[in-house]
């Protein structure tokens, strides 16, 4: 049964992704590092007072690192963005994800059945690799477990592990099990049912024989909250009961709290699916990219939360995790403009603590710079926000 | 590109390793399709970050708002109409020519694709009248992008017409849309083809086959081809690879649609291509579709004669 944690009202944390230092990437690349990569770990490290930081300097200047020295250097990564939330901060952190190659790829590097075809836009600039599934999928080992055992033994803060969830993964592969489609003469009606059961049968494989024995295996080593990343959730609206499946598949009975990150949707088209979904105690929903940047608390100037009020009235009451940073644009979101989207959002759900404060979703494509300036700025919004509501 | 865009956007490589990497993919892109056989050279829109950008930009403030592409996991920024674009100086030219970019290097003839008018003034954030906004983005926006991409060499203008197929049409949008392509067909020079995707066209084929283009596309993974008629006084633009699966299709599998449709619908051409843009495959994934394409076409071209 999932659990609900206790929590203070206006609890703020980060939804996953930060954008890998240069220094990182380079030396897990074996590719030669410059001044400014070093004077980065070194300016960082200063800022946010990351012991014994200089050690990561020396190590760094090394000319070439055995695989041991990149898990090390993996792992000062992790510690550095560990300390960038917490010193913005948040209540609940993570590490950034900065020992997973990315959310998608390092789940179906850790799976059985999956062979990589490339990459896909995702927009603008950026891309994401892409799998497809050839055979049987199943758990090849446990993939978040050195990361989670790591942070456990170094954070100051609670934590909360982001997975990404099955439907995603399904919906980010192509399915090469099956020859659909081979012959267009047949009936389009026809060859459309083909491609929904199969598309079934693949997202809940996902659920049970991936996602669900990785959550095992972190729970088995304390993980108390969960946070499974749906950012595929909506692209398919008919199938938004499939996503509830996955989700109650990959987490019925298991003991922990559980929520999920849903972004750049529609978020109408999630309900009434979703009032099926009571093992989910929050959902992190990013808001802020359809919402303006002048301040106020009414609806007229507040239009990207609009559809808050369907979340309010889920009946098995989770918490709403919140989107007020645009994660797509370098502007810094004033705490002002913070704080008047929390009060907002207080003022529809009448009951501070089932909101929660994040950002729309990882910060990874800002530069750390701008990922910082925003977080901060968040937790002060919330503090103006605290005191306007004397919490 | 992939990684020098990226490299860009993270301030860790420069401008001029981006053109560079541009024209590398370009020419390669290129000898991709000379090798396959392909009748019409497309620049691939490499430099276009997502079908309304170069256009949208060349009118008027950045774009800002990410939306998810129909039921892809890719978005677009949403383009902003806060006043109809008519009577603005700034109109754009041809497909991506204006970055400066290399497209001189793409062979002719040419094939350029650009929105739909109807999809464009339904995807943009606007409080203005959608159906006006249609005509105007017609004749102010893109009829002069086409003309410059015929005097390029185009001589297939390819719109994009995925809305219409994934969201619908009302009744009452079918006039300013004829009204919206008239201004694009009028003495264009080329070959129009409005292609609808990601939907059944089936149920819209009786307007479809009215408006003033020459050819019709149809994505045959959601249209049954026996809801196609037959005895097409108009081109059909068939959409027989699938632009969103990874497996390839055979090149007898293509041949038999083909020749399905030449013997069946019978239009006064028949364009092979894929059912949607390719840009949802891995780059080696589309190439070897494109490849398979040419192969079918060629095969199809010594058995039927349309």
């Amino acid at each position: 049964m999932s659990t609900q944690l206790d929590h203070k009202p206006l609890l703020t944390h980060e939804v996953g992704s930060l954008d890998k230092p240069g220094w990182r990437v380079k030396a897990y690349a074996g590719k030669p590092l410059s001044e400014r990569d070093l004077e980065e770990a070194r300016s960082w490290g200063e800022q946010l007072q990351v012991p014994d930081y200089p050690r990561l300097l020396e190590l760094l200047r090394g000319r070439s690192f055995t695989k041991e020295q990149k898990a090390e250097i993996q792992r000062w990564s992790s510690l550095y963005a560990l300390r960038l939330e917490e010193s913005a901060g948040l209540d609940v952190v993570y590490d950034g994800e900065q020992q997973r190659t990315e959310m998608y790829d390092w789940a179906v590097t850790h799976a059985n059945g999956f062979e990589r075809r490339g990459s896909v836009r995702a927009f603008d600039n950026k891309y994401y690799s892409k799998a497809a599934v050839v055979g049987p999928i199943s758990l090849a080992a446990p993939y978040h477990n050195a990361e989670f055992s790591y942070l456990v033994s170094v954070a100051g803060a609670e934590l909360k592990v982001p997975v990404t969830g099955a439907y995603t993964i399904a919906d980010w592969s192509f399915d090469e099990r099956n020859a659909l489609d081979t012959d267009l003469r047949e009936s389009a009606l026809d060859r459309r049912r083909q491609r929904k059961a199969a598309r079934r049968d693949f997202v809940l494989q996902v659920a049970r024989n991936l996602i669900r024995p990785n959550l095992q295996a972190l729970i088995g080593l304390g993980a108390r909250w969960i946070q499974v990343d749906e950012p595929g959730a909506s692209t398919e609206p008919d199938e938004l009961d499939l996503f509830v499946d996955s989700f109650n598949a990959s987490v019925e009975g298991l003991d922990a709290m559980f929520s999920t990150h849903l972004c750049f949707s529609d978020y109408n088209l999630f309900f009434p699916a979703i009032e099926r979904m009571s093992q989910c105690r929050q959902f992190a929903v990013g808001f802020a990219n359809y919402d303006s940047r002048e301040l106020g608390t009414s609806d007229d100037a507040r239009p990207g939360y609009q559809v808050i009020k369907k979340f309010r009235e889920l009946p098995y009451k989770p918490a709403l995790g919140m989107g007020v940073l645009d994660i797509h644009t370098d502007f810094i979101e004033s705490p002002e403009l913070v704080r008047d989207r929390v009060l907002y959002a207080v003022k529809v759900f009448g009951d501070a603590a089932r909101i929660h404060v994040t950002p729309d979703c990882g910060l990874r494509t800002r530069s750390w710079r701008v990922a910082y300036e925003k977080l901060h700025n968040m937790t002060a919004g919330v503090e103006l926000a605290r005191r306007a509501l004397s919490l | 590109m992939v990684a020098a865009t990226r490299g860009l956007d993270r301030g860790r490589t420069d401008q001029a390793e981006v053109d560079a990497a541009f024209r590398h993919d370009l020419a390669r892109w290129v000898e991709v399709q000379r090798a396959a056989g392909l009748d019409f050279y497309s620049d691939g829109l490499l430099r276009w970050q997502d079908i309304f950008r170069p256009l949208v930009e060349a009118i008027g403030p950045k774009p800002h708002t990410l939306v998810r592409w129909f039921d892809t996991n890719t978005f677009f920024r949403e383009p902003e109409f806060a006043n109809f674009p008519s009577g603005d100086s700034n109109s754009p030219s041809p497909s991506g020519g204006w970055q400066g970019g290399g497209e001189t290097s793409v062979p002719r003839p040419r094939v350029s694709t650009f929105p739909s008018p109807y999809m464009f003034s339904r995807a943009a954030r606007t409080n203005l009248d959608r159906n006006r906004l249609m005509v105007e983005l017609a004749e102010s926006v893109l009829r002069p992008a086409i003309d410059a991409a015929v005097r390029e060499g185009s001589e297939l203008i390819h719109l994009e017409e995925p809305w219409l197929g994934y969201t619908g049409i009302s009744r009452q949008d079918w006039a300013p849309l004829r009204d919206a392509l008239e201004a694009l067909h009028r003495n264009v020079g080329a070959t129009l083809a409005l292609h609808v995707y990601f939907g059944d066209a089936a149920p819209h084929l009786e307007q479809l086959r009215a408006l003033p283009i020459d050819a019709i596309g149809v994505d045959l993974i959601e249209t049954d081809v026996t809801a196609l008629g037959r005895g097409w006084d108009k081109g059909l633009v068939a959409g027989v690879i699938n632009g969103r699966q990874s497996l390839v299709e055979s090149t007898n599998s293509i041949v038999e649609v083909a020749g399905h449709l030449a013997d069946s619908v019978r239009p006064t051409a028949l364009y092979l291509t894929s059912n949607s843009e390719l840009s949802f495959l891995p780059t080696s994934v589309a190439e070897h579709k494109v490849q398979r394409l040419g192969e079918a076409a060629s095969k199809v071209k010594q058995l039927v004669s349309v």
